[in-house]
């Protein structure tokens, strides 16, 4: 290995290993905090400092008291069926903008990704009176709706690029065998975009797991709140129990990185896809 | 196997709907109230709870539920809730004053001029004095709750080792100032980086120089801010900042963080509501924790302090006002307004509890506020919203840059112009 080259590899170690430790410090902070009693947290302004006595009463606290038990279950009835459906939809709505000439197919796509540029936070209110008219407020079929059709404008997006790689002869040998279009779609195009999905929906979950706005503004009930909402309550006007907080978190954090570790694989697969190309 | 694992998910789904749909029935024969609770601070929760319970356990028909909302992002929610029909609840958390009033005044709440009983009136339940921040329009629309004093906070054993005595003129409180400086202590702690730790320095200075009226003329935006009195209120602050007395780097701490310095004795006095207690769980400290009154500076002003006083309304759309305004009574019962207040060592509002029931600090704070003359909110309880985001802000910059004080009056009076005017 010549010098330069050493240097080269020495320096981007270097940056990369600063760079990881600085996205690692908050995790830091959560995790001496979660350890934490709230007369430590109070008195001692050294936060970085290592907790004096390692116990996990916080973490029971949090599932118990907190009410996490609760959150958690209502994180996944919202989170699954909206991944499922936005996956759903969108790689039906990807196939019909990938493989069929029709009119406006390019306004639609244009719309598609157009929304997808609107904040969130712009249609809180219109979103919010929607969901009263409906008579959807404070269910959770409301949040779900919301999220499938929210996350349907990059879904779309990124599956009709993917789809589009698919030949098409492909398609119309099955068409020639007397195949009907909703079977080519079961049977030739899904199980082709199986990594696209699968990287997309590793994305969506993470993302609807982690929402707290929707949660928020579509929910009242304390019982159907998701784990986001949930252990924000949990911040008072003057106190907060940080210490709960920070156990809660972590127990909600570990959810989405267990779906990212066990479906990793495809989600690399997936993201390499569109880039051999 | 995939079908399978799919189809699994897709019963547990259903079988989550039908037990949520099912739980939603059981309850539908009894008398509904839906609370939405700003108290999400631990301690406030879970007597509020226990106060459900009790009425629960009394009233075995009623079934009363609390969704209780971060604290900062209730404030904005609660605009969405009012105005809907489908979404009010029966029962909001809010704030005596400024805040009750603003939502009265846009038609979105319900009088409460029924729930007293037979013959009975506000005045039955609660003081006079009461009545300007719970009455609008000639009609009731404000249940009190709680209320909580501020003070100069001090530990006792710190003020015993130098020998300082509670401070009660100005001049006073400045030679406790210098006393601690010269021992190595801080004078004065404070956080700032939410900012209405200084709002209080600002209402306090106002009230000792120029009274509660002006103050309050002030706050509903008939007063200019550039007007010569309001300068004082910064000028006299300035001393107290060229002096050094303020602990350093304040805008990075929270108020709790700031309330650190006070409890490790690394700094001797902080101006702070009564729930600063809340934050001790070491009974050490607590014991040894301690309040004065903010100095007189000058004798001839009318004595005013600090009340924040908060309690609970009906909105206009609440989907079931009759057991709400149940509940409400239940509220405003001796028995109710008691079992809050000891808690959580709050004064309740309820007039007919006696002093002597109280601990001894909340007796000392109960005696302070009945030998004042005037009793106000809070800067950011008493004016607009709008008013005080943007008046805060400046007030936190005098800290930090005190050299501006003409700037910052007249960014004040811009913001005065454009909500009032």
């Amino acid at each position: 290995m010549s010098k330069r080259r050493v240097l080269w590899i020495g320096s981007f170690y270097l940056i990369a290993i600063v760079i990881s430790l600085l996205w690692l410090f908050p995790l830091f902070i959560a995790g001496t905090t979660a350890f934490k009693s709230m007369n430590e947290i109070v008195q001692n302004i050294y936060w970085w400092n290592l907790p004096d006595e390692f116990t996990f009463q916080y973490f029971a606290e949090a599932w118990n008291q907190g009410g996490m038990s609760r959150y958690f279950l209502n994180s996944f009835i919202i989170t699954v069926p909206s991944v499922v459906g936005a996956l759903f939809l969108s790689a039906l709505g990807g196939f019909a903008l990938a493989k069929y000439r029709f009119k406006y197919n390019k306004l639609i796509l244009g719309i598609f990704i157009a929304g997808n540029m609107i904040p969130f936070q712009m249609m809180m209110f219109p979103v919010f009176e929607i969901s009263n008219v409906l008579g959807l407020y404070d269910t959770y079929l409301a949040v779900i709706l919301f999220h499938v059709s929210f996350q349907m404008g990059f879904c779309i997006f990124f599956l009709r690029n993917f789809i589009r790689t698919i030949p098409t002869d492909l398609l119309d040998a099955a068409r020639v065998d007397g195949s009907s279009e909703f079977r080519i779609f079961l049977q030739i195009v899904l199980p082709l975009t199986k990594p696209a999905l699968a990287a997309l929906g590793i994305l969506e979950f993470t993302w609807i797991w982690n929402d707290y706005l929707w949660g928020l503004v579509l929910l009242a009930s304390d019982n159907l709140r998701p784990v986001t909402v949930g252990l924000v309550s949990l911040q008072g006007e003057y106190l907060s129990k940080w210490n709960i907080i920070s156990a809660g978190s972590l127990i909600a954090a570990a959810v989405p990185l267990i779906v990212f570790l066990v479906f990793q694989r495809y989600f690399i697969q997936g993201l390499m896809m569109g880039a051999s190309k | 196997m995939k079908k399978l694992s799919s189809s699994l998910i897709v019963s547990v789904l259903v079988i989550s709907f039908v037990i949520g749909i099912s739980l939603a029935g059981l309850a539908a024969d009894k008398k509904k109230v839906v609370i939405n609770s700003y108290m999400a601070d631990p301690a406030p929760k879970e007597t509020l709870k226990q106060l459900v319970n009790r009425f629960e356990e009394e009233h075995p028909d009623f079934d009363v539920t609390i969704n209780t909302y971060p604290h900062e992002d209730y404030k904005t929610l609660i605009r969405t809730w009012l105005p809907s029909k489908k979404a009010s609840p029966d029962i909001v958390t809010w704030f005596a004053g400024e805040r009750a009033n603003t939502f009265v005044d846009k038609g979105l709440m319900m009088p409460l001029d029924d729930i007293w009983g037979e013959g009975k009136s506000f005045e039955d339940y609660f003081p006079k004095a009461f009545k300007s921040i719970s009455q609008f329009e000639g009609e009731t629309y404000f249940l009190p709750q709680s209320w909580y004093w501020y003070g100069f906070w001090y530990r006792e054993s710190v003020f015993d080792k130098l020998n300082l005595e509670e401070p009660v003129t100005w001049k006073q409180f400045l030679d406790v100032c210098e006393k601690l400086k010269e021992n190595g202590y801080t004078p004065i702690s404070i956080g700032s980086k939410f900012r209405w730790t200084a709002a209080a320095w600002f209402d306090y200075f106002d009230l000792r120089l120029n009274g509660a009226d002006f103050h309050m003329k002030l706050m509903k935006g008939e007063v200019k801010y550039t007007n010569p009195k309001v300068k004082d209120v910064f000028e006299k602050w300035k001393v107290l900042l060229d002096r050094g007395y303020f602990l350093d780097d304040h805008t990075s701490y929270s108020w709790q963080e700031g309330a650190k310095f006070l409890f490790n004795k690394e700094a001797g006095m902080y101006l702070m509501g009564q729930f600063i207690q809340d934050v001790v769980s070491d009974e050490k400290v607590k014991k040894d924790l301690n309040f004065f009154r903010f100095p007189i500076i000058d004798a001839s002003v009318p004595i005013a302090e600090e009340t924040p006083t908060d309690g609970y309304m009906i909105p206009k759309n609440a989907p079931h006002p009759e057991a709400a305004k149940e509940f409400m009574h239940y509220l405003a019962t001796q028995q109710s307004q008691w079992f809050f207040a000891d808690n959580l060592n709050r004064i309740a509002a309820n007039r007919n509890i006696e002093e002597t029931n109280y601990g001894p600090l909340v007796q000392k704070g109960l005696r302070m506020i009945n030998r004042s003359d005037k009793v106000t909110q809070f800067y950011d309880r008493d004016t607009k919203p709008a008013m005080a985001d943007k008046a805060m802000d400046q007030i936190v910059k005098f800290m930090v840059n005190p050299g501006q004080i003409d700037q910052i009056l007249q960014a004040m009076e811009a913001q005065r112009k454009k909500v009032f005017e």
